[in-house]
C-alpha cells in the first residue's frame, strides 16, 4: 500500500441515545492516491465511518468515541471540522441537500471564502475545480438548473476546491439515474488517477466499484469483515450473500458456473467475464432455454391514458402524446432516464397533475373529474423519498392517518393498522417515531399506510433508491406479494437488474414518449432502445447476448435470459 | 447493550467549540431563521394597535427550552427582530420592543429548569416581571385613573404567568417536558407556553402602556381576547413542541447543554 494518508485506529463510536455501537474496534488505513470502496449492508456503519474522517462524527453528533482517526496527521477530535475540511472533501448521498448557493461559481467559492483565500487564488481554484469535474461553462447557472449528475459533480467540485488529499463519498450515486451515476464514477476515477486524490467511496453499485476501486472494505455491524482487492472481495460470493450484499452479476454468473479465469478465479468485471465466455466456447447448452410465454390480461384497463400531453408552467414538455393501458393484475416496470416523463405520467393517475391535453382514466372513470382523495383509495402511491410522506409522531398514527380522515370507524382503523403493520413486520415498532427507524423500515411504514387504504393498484416510484440489496428485495417482495393478491403493480426504477422475477411488462420512456412497451425478456434485450434513454441493462443480459453469439446458428435474441442463474444454467460443465 | 470497546475513550466536545452557553451557533442560527420565517404567518388581529401578531409568538418558549436561556434569548430576539422587518405586517408598533419581549420569553423559558449553578435564576426574573407588572398597574391606576379591577382583568394573563413562574409549577412543567409521557409533555408545553408567553407579553405590554396609555374603554373588550390569544399560543407551543421534541429525541441530535427536553 502507498504511504498512509488516513488512519483509523481501533475506533468505536456510539451515537447519543443509541443502545449499540455504530462502529466497533475498527482499524483501517487509506493510502495516498488510493481508491477504496466501502461496502456493507444498511446499518453497517458506512455513513458513520465516512463522517468520522472529517470529524463530524463525533464533533457534531456527540456520543461516545474510542480510539483515533488521523487524516494528514490531524487528530479528528483535536482539530476543528473547518481545519479537517482542508484535507477531506465530503460528498453526501443527496445532491439536493448539499448545495446552498445561488450560482455554480458561488457554490464552489463558499468554502474558499470561509477560509479567507485571496480573491485571485479563489478564482483560479474555482476554474480549476469546475474544469476537473467537467462543469466549466456553467459558472453563472443556478445549481437547481443542473441535472442530478451535474449537481453531484458540483458538490465534488466544492470539496475539491479546498484541494483535499482525500475525497469521501457516501453513496454519491444512490439518487442518480444511470447516466448521472456514470458521470460521477468517471469523474471520481479521473480525479483519483490524474490528480492522485485518495478516494473513499461507500456504495452498493457493485459493477462500478469492481471497475474502478483498487481495494474494497466490507463492513458489517460496525466491524470490518474483510478487505482486499476488488477481485478478492467480490469473488467471495458466499460471504457477500451472507451479509446481504450483491456481487457484480458477472461474478455471480461465474460463481454458479464454477470458475472462469485461467487462474481459476471468478471474473468480477464485465470485460473479464466476456473473455471468459470466449474460453467457454463449446460448453454452451445446445438449445435455447424453454422460457414461459408472456402473461396476458384480458380485462379492461384499470389505468389508462390516451394521447396525454403535459407541459409544466416553465414550458417544459414532460409528456408528448402518451397512450397506455395497464390492466388489472399486471406488474409493470416503467424505466427511462431522469426527465423521461415517468413520474409526470403516474402523477396523473392520482390527479396530482392536470393533463395539458388527453385523457386519463382510472377504472374507466375520468381521473381529472375525481379528487385526489377519491383516487388515492384506488391507487396507492409510494413516493421516491419515503421521508416526504411521513409526518406523524408514531408509526401507528402514520398508518391510521388517512383512515381517520376518510371517516373509517375506530375499530376498522385499528383492524387495518394492526393487519398492515403485521404484514410488513412493523407491529413491534408501532409506538416508535417513524424517523427513529432505518430508511428501509421508513419506506415500509409508507407502504403500510398506503396498503391500509386497500387500493387496487400500487405505484412504487423508485422504491429501491438508497436501499441496500436486501432492503431493495424486501420492498420488491412486498410488491410481489401484493401482485399475487391480485393487485396491479407499477414500479418505476433505474435498477433494471432488480426487476427480473418481478415485472412482466416493461415500458421504456424517453423525452416524454413511450419508446418501447414489451414483455420484460424482449425489452431488456433491446439494447438499442435502452441505450437511447441511457439505461444500463443487467450484466446478465450482456452475457446472454454473448452466449447467443457463441451458440452455433442462433441469433442475438435466441437466449433472452435475464439473470445470472439463467445464464449459468446455459453453460454446460464450465471450467471449474 | 454491546460489549465495551477495546480502544481508549476520548473526550467529545461540541462542534468546533462554536457554541454559546452550550448551544451550537448553528442551532441558534437555524432557530432564529425559523422564528423569522414564522413572522410571515399572521395569527390574530392586534386590536389595540392594529396589524397582527405572528404565529412565532407561540414558539419562543420552545426555542428557549431547546437552546437554554442564552441561546433561546438570542435566537428568539434576533429572529423576531429580523422578522419584524421581513414581515412588517406582524412586526408590532416598535420592532425593538417586539424583539426584547421575544428575547425575554426565550430566556425565561430556558431558565425554568433548575440547572446546576442556575438554581435561583427564577428569583431575579420573577422580580423583573413583578416590577414590569407593578409599573403597568401603577401607571394605569394612579396616573390614568383606571379602576384596579379593570387593570387586573386586563393583565390576567400577565399576573397568572408570574404566579405560575414563581411557584413550583415552574419545575413541574419542566419535569413534564423532560418526561416520556406524551400527554404530560403536551400539557407541560401548553402550560409552559402559557406562562412564558404571558411573561413575554408583559415585557412588551408594560413599555407599550407607558407610550399609549390605553384607557379603560380599550381594556374592557380585551378581557376575553388576551387570554384566548395566550391559550392559542399555548396550543401552538404544544402542537409544534411535541412534534419537535419527540423528533429530536428520536434522531438523537446533539442536545445543547442547557436544553430542557
Amino acid at each position: 500500500m502507498s504511504e498512509p494518508l488516513a488512519v483509523v485506529d481501533n475506533v468505536s463510536y456510539q451515537y447519543p441515545h443509541a443502545e449499540r455501537f455504530a462502529l466497533t474496534d475498527l482499524s483501517l488505513t487509506v493510502g495516498r492516491g488510493e481508491f477504496v470502496g466501502l461496502i456493507g449492508p444498511t446499518g453497517a456503519g458506512k455513513t458513520t465511518l465516512c463522517l468520522a474522517f472529517n470529524g463530524i462524527v463525533p464533533q457534531f453528533y456527540g456520543g461516545r468515541f474510542f480510539g483515533y482517526v488521523r487524516v494528514a496527521g490531524l487528530d479528528t477530535l483535536e482539530s476543528p471540522v473547518s481545519a479537517l475540511a482542508r484535507h477531506v472533501g465530503q460528498v453526501l448521498q443527496d445532491p439536493e441537500i448539499q448545495l446552498i448557493a445561488t450560482s455554480v461559481e458561488n457554490e464552489v467559492a463558499f468554502a474558499l471564502e470561509n477560509i479567507g483565500l485571496p480573491r485571485a487564488q479563489m478564482r483560479e481554484r474555482i476554474a480549476w475545480a469546475l474544469d476537473a469535474v467537467r462543469l466549466s461553462g456553467t459558472e453563472s447557472r443556478h445549481p437547481s438548473e443542473l441535472s442530478g449528475g451535474q449537481k453531484q459533480r458540483l458538490a465534488i467540485a466544492a470539496g475539491l476546491a479546498m484541494r483535499p488529499n482525500l475525497l469521501v463519498l457516501d453513496e454519491p450515486t444512490a439518487q442518480l439515474d444511470p447516466v448521472g451515476a456514470q458521470e460521477v464514477f468517471a469523474t471520481v476515477h479521473e480525479l483519483n488517477r490524474e490528480l492522485g486524490i485518495a478516494i473513499l467511496l461507500a456504495s452498493h453499485a457493485a459493477e462500478e466499484l469492481a471497475e474502478y476501486a483498487d481495494r474494497l472494505v466490507l463492513l458489517a455491524e460496525g466491524r470490518i469483515v474483510t478487505q482486499g482487492t476488488t477481485d478478492e472481495v467480490y469473488s467471495q460470493v458466499d460471504l457477500l450473500r451472507q451479509h446481504h450484499l450483491r456481487p457484480p452479476q458477472v461474478a455471480t454468473t461465474f460463481y454458479l458456473i464454477g470458475g472462469g479465469r485461467p487462474d481459476g478465479r471468478i471474473p468480477v468485471r464485465l470485460d473479464d467475464g466476456l473473455r471468459a465466455f470466449e474460453r467457454l466456447n463449446g460448453n454452451l447448452c445446445p438449445q435455447p432455454p424453454d422460457l414461459p410465454p408472456p402473461v396476458s390480461h384480458p380485462d379492461p384497463p384499470l389505468l389508462s391514458v390516451k394521447d396525454l400531453h403535459h407541459t409544466y408552467p416553465d414550458g417544459t414538455q414532460a409528456l408528448k402524446g402518451v397512450s397506455l393501458d395497464i390492466h388489472p393484475g399486471e406488474y409493470v416496470l416503467i424505466a427511462g432516464q431522469n426527465g423521461a416523463g415517468k413520474s409526470t405520467l403516474i402523477r396523473h393517475f392520482l390527479h396530482l397533475l392536470e393533463p395539458t391535453a388527453g385523457v386519463v382514466r382510472v377504472g374507466g372513470e375520468d381521473a381529472s373529474a375525481r379528487p385526489t382523495s377519491a383516487l388515492a383509495r384506488r391507487v396507492g402511491y409510494v413516493a421516491q423519498n419515503p421521508d416526504s410522506q411521513l409526518f406523524s409522531r408514531t408509526v401507528g398514527e402514520e398508518v391510521a392517518f388517512a383512515l381517520h380522515h376518510l371517516g373509517y370507524a375506530e375499530d376498522e382503523v385499528e383492524r387495518r393498522v394492526v393487519e398492515n403493520l403485521d404484514a410488513l413486520g412493523l407491529l413491534p415498532e408501532r409506538e416508535r417515531h417513524p424517523f427513529a427507524l432505518p430508511k428501509g423500515d421508513r419506506a415500509r411504514v409508507v407502504i403500510a399506510a398506503i396498503l391500509a387504504l386497500e387500493p387496487e393498484a400500487v405505484i412504487f416510484d423508485e422504491p429501491t433508491t438508497g436501499q441496500d440489496y436486501q432492503g431493495a428485495h424486501h420492498i420488491l417482495e412486498i410488491s410481489r406479494r401484493l401482485h399475487q393478491m391480485g393487485k396491479t403493480i407499477v414500479v418505476i426504477t433505474h435498477h433494471l437488474y432488480l426487476m427480473p422475477g418481478y415485472a412482466e411488462r416493461v415500458i421504456v420512456m424517453g423525452r416524454g414518449t413511450i419508446l418501447l412497451d414489451a414483455p420484460i425478456r424482449q425489452a431488456f434485450h433491446d439494447l438499442e432502445t435502452l441505450g437511447a434513454t441511457y439505461l444500463t441493462p443487467p450484466q446478465a443480459v450482456i452475457l446472454a447476448q454473448a452466449l447467443a453469439r457463441h451458440a452455433p446458428g442462433s441469433g442475438a435474441d435466441a437466449y433472452p435470459l435475464l439473470t445470472p442463474e439463467e445464464v449459468a444454467a446455459c453453460v454446460v460443465g464450465g471450467e471449474g | 447493550m454491546s460489549t465495551e470497546p477495546t480502544g481508549i475513550e476520548r473526550e467529545v466536545r461540541p462542534l468546533s467549540r462554536v457554541s454559546i452557553d452550550g448551544a451550537p451557533v448553528t442551532y441558534i442560527v437555524v432557530l432564529a431563521a425559523v422564528a423569522a420565517a414564522l413572522a410571515f404567518v399572521p395569527f390574530s388581529t392586534l386590536l389595540a394597535f392594529g396589524g397582527s401578531f405572528p404565529i412565532s409568538q407561540g414558539v419562543f418558549p420552545l426555542i428557549g427550552w431547546l437552546l437554554g436561556p442564552v441561546g433561546g434569548a438570542l435566537a428568539s430576539g434576533v429572529g423576531r427582530f429580523a422578522g419584524a422587518f421581513l414581515a412588517p405586517l406582524t412586526g408590532g408598533p416598535i420592532p425593538l420592543i417586539s424583539a426584547w419581549s421575544a428575547a425575554v420569553g426565550g430566556f425565561a423559558a430556558g431558565a425554568m429548569a433548575p440547572r446546576e449553578g442556575r438554581r435561583w435564576w427564577w428569583v431575579p426574573l420573577t422580580g423583573l416581571f413583578l416590577a414590569l407588572w407593578l409599573a403597568l398597574v401603577a401607571r394605569a391606576v394612579l396616573v390614568n385613573g383606571v379602576a384596579l379591577g379593570i387593570v387586573l382583568m386586563y393583565t390576567l394573563v400577565n399576573w397568572s404567568s408570574i404566579l405560575l413562574f414563581a411557584l413550583p409549577t415552574r419545575t413541574l412543567f419542566v419535569r413534564w417536558i423532560e418526561g416520556d409521557n406524551l400527554g404530560l409533555l403536551s400539557l407541560g408545553l401548553f402550560l409552559g407556553t402559557w406562562t412564558i408567553a404571558g411573561l413575554s407579553h408583559l415585557a412588551a405590554s408594560s413599555p407599550y402602556y407607558f407610550i399609549y396609555n390605553l384607557p379603560a374603554e380599550v381594556m374592557i373588550p380585551l378581557f376575553p381576547i388576551i387570554p384566548m390569544e395566550n391559550a392559542f399560543r399555548g396550543l401552538i407551543g404544544a402542537v409544534i413542541g411535541a412534534g419537535v421534541i419527540t423528533g429530536l429525541r428520536a434522531i438523537g441530535l446533539v442536545k445543547p447543554t442547557q436544553a430542557t427536553y
